[in-house]
């Protein structure tokens, strides 16, 4: 049978096979092998125009793309999925999406963010209403699209564009149906103000100077990472699972938020947090089983302050449900047990502490630190793994040779759960 | 409507129904109901009542009735292995999840991996007999060894005959001539 060729294939069959084939060479090949495979062609689901599919026509690119493209999509009747990551003509898009909007779901477009007046021309992405995702790189929007309300759209990325905030409102608002929203290596200032009913999955990266708050209102949330807000309100916490608040320059000093029952993964980031916002997160996260803390310095206001001191018994009673627990330098330091071990009620335990990661910075207040190390092996009863990371260590002088020691003996004496790196 | 099992085509003292089912130049396989009715086709004979004495397949030879049966029994015990996993509340099987969804990635992958012909034949049968994640992987596979050549190239390797005219073949060259510069 196979020996005839694919001739001998019903036509059925060929179309489940080119249906497969979405690189834009791929298709423009397959429409040249024979009559059957050309009327194939245009039953097509998906397209995709890689970054460098025209470079080989040198000067003449842009138009070829343009053509090219124009002619592919105009013939593939029931296109689904467009991808274009070759520079093209963005006064074009209209044309192409009108004929197209019956079908499209799936929109993916790199777009160049030299010339700002070319988001006029994405104003036509309301075009394509039966839109289910819509993924942009590298855009400028200076006001918000006039898109029609968005309904189907389900999937909403937009990656290394230059924002006004505004403008960010305005498109979050016209996809009242979302339920991912990535904004990443977003260039924004000012406030993002975004409530979305059905959200399941966001992350916002937003870098650049100034200030910038978010209030973000999403009931059924299940996962949220930011970065890059100094300034945080968070309303409908009740199914989130995995939280993760970062500010990888300059300081987050306000977050509210109510009790997040089902929190399962937080992660607190940063530079700078100021001790209210971190108290905050924490008090909101008494279910936490995995909880990440590496922030360099506190303070409210410019100056970086250390932490004040936590109490070790307090943290551990009021987050009973840690199983992996990672803290680093200043806030490890931090750390410590107040007296409070002294009168310590021997029911006093960590039950479900199994992983623990450690990053000491500086030999400072070395008893203290390591009082904190050896009450966590000793009030954990599941405990498996201590990793301890001292490579950083500043300081070289006798202290920090002491210090060092010291821990290599606390590591000996319980050994097979507790490791330096 | 009888079904299967009652007629003895092969019902264990463990209460699990086998089908039998002869390829084109008579060969009997004995299979689990449940990986034969991978097959949207059996599943229909199997339905009608037309299991008794097995299953005739006369569209497809022994060899390539071997493999189809293979990757259906395989499929259809990873299914019901899931399906534990799903309705388990041990957090064990709930984590082994996507190594067996690795597990069978590869197998497929590794199934898939076969000369020209048996392709073809596999995905025939996997047309003819509606299995459709077979059909799937075997047009995938097919679509793969598209990618990244030329019309003449995807002619010789598929042996298929060009039928444009000269005025057809001029026409094509010229409007995809940025993809094969």
């Amino acid at each position: 049978m196979g020996r005839d060729g694919m001739d001998a294939f019903p036509e059925g069959v060929v179309q489940h096979i080119l249906s497969q084939v979405s690189n834009a060479r791929d298709v423009a090949a397959c429409a040249g092998v024979s009559r059957c495979w050309r009327d194939c062609v245009p039953f097509l689901p998906s397209l995709y125009f890689p970054r460098g599919a025209f470079d080989a026509a040198g000067g003449g690119a842009g138009a070829a793309a343009d053509d090219a493209i124009g002619r592919m999509v105009g013939a593939a009747a029931r296109l689904e999925e467009l991808v274009v990551y070759c520079p093209f003509s963005t006064a074009l898009l209209p044309k192409w999406l009108a004929a197209r909007s019956p079908t499209l779901r799936v929109l993916e477009l790199r777009v160049d963010s030299a010339d700002a007046d070319k988001w006029d021309h994405l104003d036509c992405i309301g075009l394509a209403a039966g839109l289910e995702e819509l993924r942009l790189w590298g855009l400028t929007m200076t006001r918000a699209p006039a898109w029609r309300r968005m309904e189907r759209l389900r999937v909403l990325e937009i990656v290394g564009a230059v924002l006004q905030d505004t403008a960010v409102n305005g498109a979050v608002a016209a996809c009242p149906n979302l339920t991912d929203l990535a904004l990443l290596g977003c260039e924004c200032s000012g406030e993002a103000v975004i409530s979305l009913a059905l959200l399941d999955r966001c992350r916002l990266d937003f870098v650049g100077s100034g200030n910038r708050s978010l209030r973000l209102a999403a009931p059924r949330v299940e996962s949220l990472e930011v970065q890059g807000f100094s300034w945080i309100s968070l309303r409908g916490g009740d199914r989130l699972k995995q939280l993760t608040i970062s500010k990888n320059t300059g300081s987050l000093y306000h977050v509210e938020m109510g009790k997040l029952p089902e929190l399962e993964q937080l992660s607190l980031r940063g530079v700078q947090w100021s001790w209210g916002a971190i108290r905050s997160v924490l008090q909101c996260s008494s279910e936490v089983k995995h909880l990440v803390m590496k922030v360099e310095f506190c303070g409210d206001f410019d100056t970086l302050q250390p932490f004040p001191e936590v109490d070790l018994v307090e943290f551990f009673n009021s987050h009973p449900k840690l199983r992996k627990f990672e803290i680093h330098g200043a806030m490890f330091a931090a750390l410590c047990q107040k007296n409070s071990l002294k009168n310590l009620d021997s029911r006093f335990v960590m039950p479900c502490l199994e992983e623990v990661l450690v990053t000491v910075r500086s030999p400072l207040n070395a008893e203290q630190k390591l009082n904190t190390l050896e009450s966590l092996v000793r009030y954990s009863v599941m405990l498996r793994r201590m990793v301890i990371r001292i490579s950083q260590m500043k300081n070289c002088h006798e202290a920090s040779d002491d210090f060092f020691e010291d821990i290599c003996k606390f590591m000996y004496m319980n050994s097979g759960r507790v490791c330096i790196e | 409507m009888a079904s299967a099992g009652e007629s003895g085509d092969g019902a264990d003292g463990k209460g699990v129904t086998t089908i039998t089912i002869i390829s084109s130049d008579n060969e009997a396989f004995e299979v689990l109901e449940a990986a034969a009715s991978m097959s949207l086709t059996i599943r229909h004979l199997i339905e009608d009542g037309c299991a008794d004495g097995g299953i005739p397949l006369p569209n497809v030879t022994a060899g390539i009735l071997a493999k189809v049966l293979e990757y259906c029994s395989k499929h259809v015990a990873a299914v019901a292995a899931s399906s534990e996993a799903g309705s388990s509340s041990n957090a064990a099987d709930a984590a082994a999840a996507p190594e067996k969804e690795e597990d069978l990635a590869s197998f497929d992958k590794a199934f898939i991996d076969v000369e020209q012909d048996t392709l073809y034949d596999l995905l025939m049968a996997a047309n003819y007999l509606e299995v459709k994640g077979l059909l799937d992987l075997a047009c995938q596979k097919v679509a793969d060894m598209i990618k990244g050549k030329t019309p003449d190239a995807i002619r010789q390797t598929f042996k298929i005959k060009n039928d444009f005219s000269p005025e057809q073949e001029e026409k094509i060259r010229e409007e995809n001539q940025w993809a094969f510069e």
